[in-house]
């Protein structure tokens, strides 16, 4: 190819430099060249594509401001090949005779060398664009051209000077984080320990336990049998009494069941005014323009619903309220019956019987006294009387405090039992890496973001709560630790995947129209547990970058303990 | 080309499997059509329907009752004059005063209006303070110009009696033969007829009368009172429509009247098979999820419609800002059996009808749709000449939550190095839907985010609605209504309705003060927190009121000057963009800047202040499809810059269909990608490869062809041509082409596209109509009606700039590359035109304007400009912009062994020499040659002689 000859008007400055370039050697490689690609610039005659060395051009075409090579290499400080991408439009021009060609650069950028500073490569499409990009090419020289008057001076000194102070800040921040990390790990490892110590005593008292439950076993059958010879007679309580007990006891029961009831009243009554008041708020705030006709049928029936309200009056009734309040008090002298007066009351009909029986045959007693049972039985079954509680009023006192025995055993036994399944399964739970994240566990973060402060419970739970009032609102629990690939981009646009730790959370709150609430938290290597940023990728789906020493790189090998691993257990 | 083959199967086997895994569409929801009136819902539309029925079945039998008095006409200076007498009565008749006018530009102007009321001569009921005049100053919205009388117009000496005939025109090829009575009007070129003014008789005034109690005759269901969805319209003046029957004869297609979602060629509207039930309906209106294939309205109106046949068209511009709807017939002549091979003539007729005002209509001779183009926006004004950022890509999402979401969007398009230029905030960034504030927890540093978009020459629309949240302590309502600027309800009381922020008022940009004040609230130290590079954008303008009688302002609200909302409804729109583009001309003394503004709602005359787009669309294929004819349709109704929502506004698109999306998007005069609140964030750095590399070639072909875009707009801003044009603009000969609108071509660069909007396809057919050469934009090859989405017309010469930057204003200093595409004779030519894109210098002479013309194996650069005071500062300034590449695609075969060319330019002393390089291709692959570093300046006239 040959140079145009008429050409030099607007290219004096690249041509120029070139030719200095050229005689000062080493030091002095062409614009935006690159140390590792020097080599491929020597030749100052002709120049050879670096990815299609069967195309030569004349040394000249290097950075004339026009592209020859198919792999941009002979415009290594000019913006002229800056098409060279799988992202721009091409035609077969762009590649003329190589029509075959997949256009792609040869070179990362324009070098710059940033003396000051560190040097670095700056995207081609950024050269004499008219910007300083002083965040890449802090020596300005990215805008050589001055296109437009642009004049970008200098500013590696005080650039290279921050950049050294923040990357040793930013060095102590990350020894900071292992050693924070390693203080985890050993935390996390005595976890584990406790973990595992708590089962090796539970299983201990367990079986403690479980021979205990077996001999209060046997002691309850060895009572149970010597009562049962005891007659059934012998009471020294009259009928009366036993009513009244019973009444005493059924009063009770249905009081508690009252209070119990109100209790449920009350807080149904206070959902009620949850839900109205969100339905009114609904009413006001909805957007009738989006004409959805849920929506709409929504608020008709609520305005319905609102005017029946309104006449039927209903609501907290204070005299009936009043009343309740009486009937829940627990009996006295002064409230309700007086059970002691009745408790100490003497028989009057049952006990005649018994009287009389005094006077008559012993199997006239019998007789009577089985057709009485055998009545009241019938009464009882027929839920015409309330049955004895057998246990309760029949049985012996010694009866009672051997099966109590018993009962507590088993309880403690069956706590224990629970304990040691919880442990068990928290031990087969996957927590990472060395299970870092025991560590961690229930640990809260929380950040302001706009309108919002949210929260993260590692392994727990992520929240978020308005700052303009309202609610707080669950955004999703702990379901397990994953791992996401994260586009992380260069500065020099190069696209690089990571895969990076995530915990999982879902099922959240359900959004209004909407799925249930979910949120991905990315960790990343950092000194604090810290929320860095939230983002709503689509309609109540979250994701949390959080900083967290846990994932810093190493560390586990040196930390002070061996933790188990899920597959040794 | 090998490669691109294999490339193109690779995205055929991907979009196969998109297909697969794309079943999942969400169907397109729509419209509730409860919600809007049918005609038989509309008191007016309904009476007019019934009486063009009834004119109808009395045939012959009907004689309709307007008759102009023969002893009233008075013709003087291009302007005549009369009364139309409508007989009501044996002994009643209503006076109509007549004005028809003849301009200089070949329009005729026919006006009828009602001597009582413009005497005042009526009483209103209810007390009402509404006017008593017919409305008559929706001109002062719509017009700004082209009204200067035909000094050469004259009566024709040679008519019968019962006939007034006047002759004016070019050339005096124009006549309109008046008919007294009864009273109709033709108007005919070179002897023909091609507009006829009521011809079949539905002419309509409904003329005051009193209220009258009692039984009448007549069905007064509709006169006095109307209610639709709960709310009732006092109507305190009665029936009072207007209504007209015109006809275009021998004319099959009829385009315009946006705004609907329908075909470009407008469909017959009286039912049968293919055919609308509902007349096409101009009502400017907030439709929730619309439906396609409809003639329901939309946002915006341009009462402009156009008819077309092989080498004519003519027009009418319906100038009535109240409701209007148009029904449309089309009638066939049997085929003539003596003329061999021609078919039956169609003829389109459209019956017009508006609820109130004047009959106020423009007649269109043509005979060219340029010819149409340039009439038509002398009267109401051309497109503006954007700032050149606004014709490149626009970033917009409801919402982008926080100013450091905007910071981190910003950053991200660089590092996956898509170029945009504009990112877009709605309504979440204010303070409790407090417009001209910032909500303080998500934006407390705006200034800050508009810094970082200014580094890389990029901008920040934010929207800026007309209704004023009624807040205790919020200062802009404060103010309004301290200062009585807000719209009234009938009563004369500050109207209240409810939109975005819940209880609103509506500031009435009819109100000259109104203007003012609004001017003032876009000052820096007024709307604080905003920069130069902050531009505005007005929604819900229509207006949308959401507890509104079909979703606007009830029509007996009153406006500045106590007229109706019935009798402006459908500038409404305007008077906002009008107010906000006063107000962004000039924030700071000596800042004069062209404004950027989008709209949503618009009427004839938007075009000279705002962009449009098409407003809540749907992800869904046949939205996509559906924006090209509205595009096209906005285009020849002298509103080009226009655009649908890239990736549409409600649901998900699939991946297929966004890349489809931004594929027919870049070719959208307002090209912007926008997103429902609810939907997954779809930047394009998001979406994986290969979309991802497809959407970004997509977008950097846009801003590699914004140089011819720009000239476009140059050419849109000067003689009113559509941006994008259909086929029939292009080809106005070629009848098989004059219904197609799924392709187009972009302003006068030859450059032809056919996006892809169906799931799957791969392939497109266009449509060829002439025997020219097609060259495939990306390889070359030759086609005459083949499949390619995207090819050159030969003939043409088309400036482009390959270098991709960040934003389109980094693009400023790069150099240009031409492609020269030879017709049949080897002969191309283009134009270019390029200022600073920002301020009116150029109306001062600081821009280029260059006619490229290839002829004789030379090309050649001649200046088109005008030299102004600014024109040799500008040039200095771009002196060092060059020409750096030219493909000659197709040259004549003995350039092979050419390997260098003589470059002249204007003030170099010696031609200098250029390297030529030809590279011939195979497999019907055209040759090229590649000049390389011609190195002739932008601004510069030179010539290449090969």
């Amino acid at each position: 190819m040959i140079f145009a000859r008429g050409s030099l008007v607007f290219l004096g400055i690249a041509a120029c430099s070139t030719v200095v370039s050229a005689a000062k050697d080493e030091s002095s490689r062409p614009r935006g060249v690159g140390p590792e690609f020097a080599k491929f610039y020597k030749d100052t005659t002709t120049f050879t594509c670096i990815s299609h060395p069967a195309i030569k051009v004349p040394f000249s075409a290097v950075n004339d401001d026009y592209c020859d090579c198919p792999d941009g290499s002979d415009e290594p400080g000019t913006s002229a090949c800056s098409y060279f991408s799988h992202h721009s439009p091409q035609s077969v021009a762009d590649r003329p005779g190589n029509s075959d060609l997949e256009l792609t650069s040869a070179l990362p950028g324009f070098y710059c060398k940033n003396k000051g500073h560190r040097p670095s490569y700056i995207p081609f499409q950024r050269v004499n664009d008219g910007i300083c990009d002083y965040e890449l090419c802090c020596d300005g020289s990215d805008e050589w051209a001055r296109v437009g008057g642009t004049k970008c001076e200098d500013r590696c000194k005080e650039i290279g000077k921050e950049w050294r102070k923040q990357e040793e800040k930013r060095q102590k921040s990350m020894t900071a984080a292992l050693k924070k990390k390693k203080e985890i790990l050993v935390d996390a490892g005595r976890r584990q320990k406790e973990v595992e110590d708590d089962i090796m005593r539970l299983e201990t008292e367990l079986e403690a336990q479980e021979i205990k439950v077996k001999s209060l076993e046997a002691d309850l059958e060895e009572v149970q049998k010597q009562e049962q010879t005891k007659v059934v007679r012998g009471k020294k309580k009259g009928k009366t009494n036993v009513l009244a007990e019973l009444a005493k006891g059924r009063v009770e029961e249905l009081r508690n069941a009252l209070v119990e009831v109100r209790g449920e009243r009350d807080e149904a009554r206070a959902r009620v005014k949850e839900l109205e008041d969100i339905l009114s708020k609904f009413k006001v705030e909805y957007n009738p323009n989006f004409n959805d006709e849920g929506v709409k049928r929504a608020v008709r029936s609520w305005e319905g619903y609102a005017a029946r309200e309104a006449t039927d009056g209903r609501g907290a009734n204070a005299a009936r309220d009043r009343d309740l309040n009486e009937i829940s008090k627990p009996d006295s002298e002064t409230s309700g019956i007086d059970w002691v007066q009745w408790e100490s009351e003497e028989d009057t009909c049952e006990s005649a019987i018994y009287q009389l029986a005094a006077y008559l045959p012993p199997s006239l007693v019998n007789f009577i006294e089985q057709k009485v049972l055998a009545i009241k039985g019938f009464l009882e079954n027929n839920n015409i009387l309330p049955k004895k509680d057998e246990d309760h009023s029949s049985e012996s006192k010694a009866v009672t405090e051997a099966r109590d025995a018993l009962k507590s055993v088993e309880n403690t036994r069956d706590n224990i039992k629970s304990q040691l399944k919880k442990h068990r399964s928290d031990l087969e739970t996957d927590y990472g890496t060395a299970s870092i994240f025991r560590a961690l566990k229930g640990v809260c973060i929380s950040k302001d973001s706009g309108e919002y402060t949210y929260e993260h419970c590692f392994l727990d739970r992520t929240k978020q709560n308005s700052k303009k009032g309202g609610l707080s609102v669950q955004m999703g629990k702990f379901v397990r630790i994953g791992s996401v690939t994260v586009d992380e981009v260069k500065e020099t646009s190069e696209i690089i995947p990571v895969q990076k730790t995530s915990l999982e959370y879902a099922n959240g709150q359900t959004c209004w129209n909407g799925p249930a609430r979910s949120t991905t938290v990315i960790l990343e290597c950092g000194e604090e547990n810290e929320i860095q940023k939230v983002m709503e990728d689509e309609k109540c789906v979250y994701s949390m970058i959080v900083t967290t020493p846990a994932v810093c790189p190493g560390g586990e090998a040196e930390g002070n303990v061996a933790p188990r691993q899920k597959d040794e257990l | 080309m090998a490669k691109s083959r294999l490339a193109s199967i690779r995205w055929t086997l991907l979009l196969s499997l998109v297909i697969l895994l794309g079943c999942l569409v969400v169907p397109g929801l729509t419209v509730k059509h409860e919600n809007f009136k049918k005609c038989s819902q509309s008191g007016f539309c309904k009476r007019n329907r019934a009486f063009a029925d009834d004119v109808s079945a009395k045939g012959s039998s009907w004689s309709s009752p307007y008759e102009l008095d023969p002893s009233s006409i008075e013709f003087k200076d291009g302007k005549l004059q009369g009364t139309i007498l409508k007989t009501v009565s044996a002994n009643e008749k209503v006076r109509l005063p007549l004005v028809v006018s003849f301009l200089e530009s070949g329009v005729a102007r026919v006006v009828i209006d009602e001597e009582k009321r413009l005497k005042g001569d009526i009483e209103i009921r209810h007390n009402s303070r509404a006017r008593k005049e017919r409305y008559n100053e929706a001109e002062k919205w719509a017009l700004v110009g082209g009204l200067e009388l035909s000094k050469s117009a004259s009566l024709n000496p040679d008519t019968e009696t019962g006939f007034t005939k006047v002759l004016y025109g070019p050339d005096k090829k124009f006549q309109a033969v008046i008919h007294h009575a009864p009273f109709n009007v033709e108007f005919q070129m070179d002897g023909h007829t091609h507009v006829q003014f009521n011809n079949k008789g539905y002419m309509n005034m409904e003329h005051w009368r009193p209220k009258v109690d009692g039984d009448t005759e007549e069905d007064q269901s509709t006169w006095w009172e109307e209610t639709f969805g709960g709310n009732t319209d006092s109507k305190p003046r009665g029936p009072e429509s207007v209504g007209l029957d015109i006809t275009f004869p021998g004319y099959a297609h009829v385009f315009g009247i946006p705004e609907h979602a329908d075909a470009l060629s407008l469909r017959e509207t009286r039912g049968g098979s293919g055919n609308h039930e509902e007349p096409y309906r101009m009502h400017n209106s907030d439709v929730f999820e619309y439906e396609l294939n409809s003639p329901m309205t939309l946002y915006g109106s341009i009462p402009f419609m156009q008819a077309h046949r092989k080498d004519s068209t003519v027009g009418v511009f319906w100038l009535n800002a109240a409701e209007t709807w148009v029904d449309i017939v089309k009638s066939t002549a049997s085929a003539n059996p003596l003329s061999l091979g021609v078919g039956g003539k169609t003829t389109t007729q459209s019956h017009w009808f508006s609820e109130s005002g004047q009959i106020d209509v423009f007649v269109f001779l043509g005979p060219t749709p340029q010819d149409i183009s340039k009439t038509y926006g002398e009267l109401t004004g051309y497109t503006q000449l954007p700032q050149h950022f606004a014709i490149a890509y626009h970033q917009c999402r409801w919402n982008y939550v926080t100013d450091e979401d905007v910071k981190e969007v910003d950053v991200k398009f660089d590092r996956y190095q898509i170029p945009y230029d504009v990112i877009w905030l709605d309504i979440e960034y204010l303070d409790d839907r407090q417009y001209f504030t910032w909500d303080p927890l998500t934006f407390p540093n705006p200034k800050g985010m508009e810094e970082q978009l200014d580094a890389s020459d990029r901008k920040l629309v934010v929207i800026i609605d007309p209704h004023i949240k009624d807040k205790d302590g919020y200062w802009v309502v404060k103010e309004m209504l301290n200062k009585d600027l807000a719209t009234k309800n009938k009563d004369g009381e500050v109207y209240e309705g409810w939109c975005w922020p819940g209880a609103s008022h509506w500031v009435d940009c009819f109100n000259p003060e109104a203007i003012k004040w609004w001017t003032s609230l876009f000052k820096y130290d007024r709307f604080k927190g905003t920069l130069p590079n902050v531009f505005i954008w007005n929604d819900m303008n229509e207006p949308s009121v959401f507890n509104g009688p079909e979703t606007t302002m009830p029509k007996d609200n009153l406006h500045y000057g106590n007229w109706e909302h019935r009798d402006i409804h459908n500038v409404h729109g305007i008077t906002l963009v009008n107010a906000t583009y006063d107000a962004l001309l000039e924030r700071k003394k000596g800042e004069i800047r062209r404004p950027f503004i989008l709209t949503r709602s618009y009427y004839a005359g938007a075009q000279r202040m705002s962009a449009m787009w098409t407003g809540d669309n749907q992800a869904t294929w046949e939205h996509l499809a559906i924006s090209l004819p509205m595009v096209l349709n906005n285009g020849i109704s002298g509103f080009p810059f226009a655009g649908a929502d890239v990736g549409g506004f409600f649901h998900n698109p699939s991946k297929e269909l966004l890349t489809r999306w931004y594929q027919a998007g870049i070719w959208y005069p307002f090209f912007r990608a926008h997103a429902h609140i609810d939907t997954r964030r779809r930047e394009p750095y998001l979406i994986s490869d290969p979309y991802r590399a497809i959407i970004s070639q997509a977008i950097r072909l846009r801003y590699q062809l914004l140089p011819a875009w720009y000239t476009a707009f140059h050419e849109a801003s000067v003689n009113g041509t559509p941006i994008v044009r259909p086929q029939y603009y292009v080809h106005p000969s070629d009848e098989q082409g004059f219904a197609i609108d799924d392709q187009l071509y972009l302003g006068a660069t030859g450059l032809l596209t056919k996006p892809v909007v169906s799931e799957g396809a791969t392939t497109a057919d266009v449509y060829i109509a002439d025997g020219e050469k097609y060259y495939d934009y990306f390889d070359y090859t030759i086609y005459q009606a083949q499949k390619v989405p995207l090819l050159m017309q030969g003939g043409h010469i088309i400036p482009r700039k390959d270098r991709p930057r960040r934003s389109s204003g980094l693009m400023k200093w790069d150099p240009f590359t031409l492609v020269i595409t030879l017709d049949k004779n080897g002969e191309a030519e283009g134009t270019l035109y390029v200022d600073d894109g920002e301020t009116f210098d150029y109306q001062r002479g600081a821009y280029i304007h260059r006619r490229f013309h290839f002829q004789a194996s030379t090309l050649s650069s001649e200046d088109l400009g005008t030299k102004g005071p600014k024109t040799a500062e500008y040039l200095k300034t771009m002196a060092g912009v060059r020409v750096e590449k030219m493909i000659v695609i197709d040259p004549p075969k003995e350039w092979q062994e050419k390997k260098s060319a003589t470059v002249i330019e204007e003030g170099t002393r010696t031609a200098s020499t250029v390297s030529v390089e030809y590279f011939s291709q195979t497999g019907g692959k055209a040759p090229y040659v590649v000049v390389k570093n011609p190195n002739v300046g932008i601004g510069k006239t030179w010539k290449i002689e090969f």
